[in-house]
């Protein structure tokens, strides 16, 4: 029908039926996959660090650059809302760091991620990486239902929110690799049954590796390199 | 899931479609979403039906979704002029 006078002059002109046929959720699948292999041609292993805000993310970064910094080539990258508070932090440390501000999303997604790898690149002399951390926005929700192209996800735990979270987040700690629990200095504050998130956790994920540490106080942290020298050996 | 962010999606696939069968508008678009998908079906309807407005081509644009087996969103048909 005519927009101008009602009339159905041209009616029959043009009408098309286009059948499709095309997944809307394999885009980001699709750019995940680019980004494993270029994250691969890096020579590198990239870790997806989840968790929700405040679980201690970047002070765990920040501790293992000291501990390992000088053993493997760290690169980082950094995914929040909004600053760039926390790639300044790691760049305080001397490490290849780039920020992605997402403006509003709650998770990074593979292409966000694609753009970071490309900059993180340019920051290498020669492009190669040994281990790449991802830090996701903090949530513990939506970044689970984004591949970005990661070798393995880690899921950070720490003691003040509670050992009942595996079981409140199913989908979260069932699409991961480890589990780390942080702040282990804080147990005799809060009422956190280490045992409870280990067995609620293994029951959703029975392969789920698991750390306990305080970054910050130095606890447990030579199991958690011990666990990036494996993933590292078994790239 | 993100429905707002899917219908968003959604709608850029739309004017990319519309481009290259050079229509000027999107009357229907058909949907199938998997009842294993997690998207709440509603809350899609109304993301793609908010966000639809901010593009000429895809104003009028009515969704039809139908609920299938599978765990997937598949934009099935266009109708375009």
């Amino acid at each position: 029908m005519c927009d101008a006078c009602g009339c159905h002059t041209n009616d029959d002109a043009t009408e098309k039926i286009v059948e499709v046929h095309q997944s809307l959720l394999a885009a980001n699948l699709e750019q995940a996959q680019k980004n494993r292999q270029h994250i691969e041609a890096m020579g590198a292993v990239a870790i997806n660090m989840i968790s929700s805000p405040g679980s201690g993310k970047t002070t765990l970064l920040e501790h293992t650059i000291d501990y390992i910094g000088d053993k493997f080539r760290i690169g980082v990258i950094e995914g929040d809302i909004e600053t760039e508070r926390d790639a300044n932090r790691i760049r305080a440390k001397g490490i290849p760091v780039v920020q992605l501000t997402t403006g509003g999303a709650c998770h990074l997604d593979a292409p966000l991620v694609h753009k970071g790898l490309h900059a993180l690149e340019k920051q290498s002399k020669d492009g190669t990486f040994d281990l790449i951390f991802i830090e996701n926005v903090g949530n513990l929700v939506c970044p689970a239902s984004f591949d970005l192209g990661e070798h393995n996800r880690i899921i950070l735990l720490s003691v003040p929110e509670g050992s009942d979270k595996p079981a409140k987040y199913p989908t979260t700690f069932n699409g991961a690799q480890a589990l780390i629990i942080t702040k282990t200095d804080l147990l005799s504050y809060f009422d956190f049954s280490v045992e409870e998130a280990v067995r609620e956790a293994l029951h959703l994920n029975p392969d789920l590796a698991v750390v306990e540490l305080s970054a910050t106080q130095g606890l447990g942290m030579e199991a958690w390199t011990a666990y990036l020298d494996d993933v590292l050996v078994n790239r | 899931m993100h429905e707002l962010s899917l219908a968003q999606g959604l709608i850029d696939q739309l004017k990319e479609l519309a481009g290259a069968h050079k229509a000027t508008r999107i009357m229907t678009v058909r949907v199938n979403i998997g009842t294993m998908a997690g998207i709440v079906v509603d809350s899609f309807v109304f993301g793609f039906n908010a966000v639809k407005t901010e593009t000429n081509c895809v104003r009028e644009a009515q969704l039809k979704i139908t609920e299938v087996d599978g765990d997937d969103l598949i934009l099935a048909q266009v109708i375009m002029e």
